[in-house]
């Protein structure tokens, strides 16, 4: 091959080259800009979805006529200490904590030094095989106070406590606790049936998250919060000494 | 003769496949992060919140966009689309994560990390595993690491765009 013949076969070469190089530039560009409208529309579908349950939930609401602070909690008792307790009827330790501080509590607020102020939270919906036993026990306990009885109410759902990772309490035997304790009406039935409460639910558990709180119990005494040591469940003694530190 | 060049000839060839099996890796735990999240977005908005690191209304748009975004990455990873790219992105979400459960344990927060669940509350009584949290996101991190120095991969949308397959 002449000289000149291997300096065109050159050129040629460092031109496809370039051609090649340029291509993969621009597949590179673009599949970059692929990548990040991908990444910007999933996340904003994500907002939309979110924007619209909050949109149709705020619909439903509707808010228990007797509900205090905000509409977010039922009141028992008349004391001069305010007890907020943040529970789940799902919760094992909120079971605990009504086992081991429930005759405790009842004692204060029939000695009249508490008012306790029972959130009914749904942050367990996970944990009952889709049928959000969590939104459907606290619906339910809104209907109760609604009948004038939600501390029996929430008493007999937590004696008939069902195991995490269950499906939960059905309806009906929702229905039927409430007959136990005196709540025969068909206002209480048709209110678990057509779920009446349970965005209500919703808005409690958003209050509770709101307000910093993360976990079931919480129990807060005279605004602050109770716990036993590393964020462990207040033994009863130590719910009764904040109790009794409070009143002064 | 060389053992060295050979060596060298033997990884070239085995890189793209290390990358493929680090690319799909990746793939699965960002679709596995997000699919446990996406079904409760109002969840996973508590979970961000858990963090305390942000309004509650702002956790509750980040808690609703990090499942969609999540499983988006996954899918982006899994057909080998702008493979460095989304390893890259991959690398800043994880990078993020870690620094947020760090942050938690620094200042003592008792929650889950809501990694690969709507997470965020924690029992009385549970114990964080802040430790093991960790390590398994730098585990995931090294995934993306390789790819952003290697992103040639097998069976990839960049593959064949490159026209190499």
């Amino acid at each position: 091959m002449s000289k000149q013949g291997r300096d065109r076969s050159r050129a040629r070469r460092i031109v496809e080259q370039q051609k090649a190089a340029e291509r993969r530039r621009r597949i590179t560009m673009w599949t970059t800009v692929v990548v990040v409208l991908v990444l910007v529309a999933s996340g904003l579908t994500g907002w939309a979805v979110m924007a619209n349950q909050s949109s149709k939930s705020a619909g439903k609401l509707t808010t228990p006529s007797v509900a205090v602070d905000d509409g977010t909690a039922f009141a028992v008792g008349t004391g001069p200490v305010v007890v907020d307790l943040y529970e789940d009827f799902m919760c094992p330790i909120c079971h605990e904590f009504e086992t081991q501080s429930g005759a405790t509590i009842k004692q204060l607020v029939s000695a009249n030094k508490v008012t306790v102020r029972y959130h009914p939270v749904a942050i367990l919906d996970r944990a009952s095989n889709g049928t959000e036993y969590s939104t459907r026990a606290a619906g339910a306990a809104a209907a109760a106070a609604e009948g004038g009885k939600f501390i029996e109410y929430h008493d007999v759902l937590y004696a008939n406590q069902p195991e995490e990772n269950s499906d939960g309490l059905t309806n009906a035997k929702l229905i039927d606790l409430g007959k136990s304790v005196g709540l025969t009406s068909t206002a209480f039935a048709d209110a678990i049936n057509n779920k009446t409460y349970d965005a209500w639910a919703g808005k409690c558990t958003d209050t509770f998250s709101a307000r910093g709180y993360t976990g079931t119990p919480t129990i807060v005494v005279a605004g602050k919060q109770v716990t036993g040591p590393n964020g462990t469940l207040p033994t009863d003694a130590i719910f009764s000494a904040a109790v009794t530190a409070a009143a002064g | 003769m060389d053992t060295g060049q050979q060596h060298r000839a033997r990884m070239t060839t085995a890189w793209p496949w290390i990358s493929t099996v680090a690319r799909l890796g990746l793939a699965a735990v960002f679709l596995i992060a997000g699919g446990t999240k996406v079904s409760d977005l109002a969840a996973s908005g508590r979970a961000v919140n858990a963090y305390r690191l942000m309004p509650y209304d702002a956790a509750k748009i980040v808690g609703a966009a990090q499942p969609f975004l999540e499983i988006a990455l996954g899918l982006l990873l899994l057909v080998g689309l702008a493979v460095r790219l989304s390893a890259g992105i991959g690398a800043v979400l994880l990078v993020i994560f870690i620094a947020g459960i760090i942050s938690a344990w620094a200042r003592g927060l008792q929650i889950d990390c809501g990694c690969f669940s709507k997470g965020g509350e924690l029992g009385a009584g549970q114990v964080p595993t802040y430790g093991w949290e960790i390590l398994r996101d730098l585990g995931f991190l090294l995934l993306a690491g390789i790819l952003l120095v290697k992103p040639r991969t097998r069976a990839s949308v960049d593959g064949l765009l490159m026209g190499e397959q």
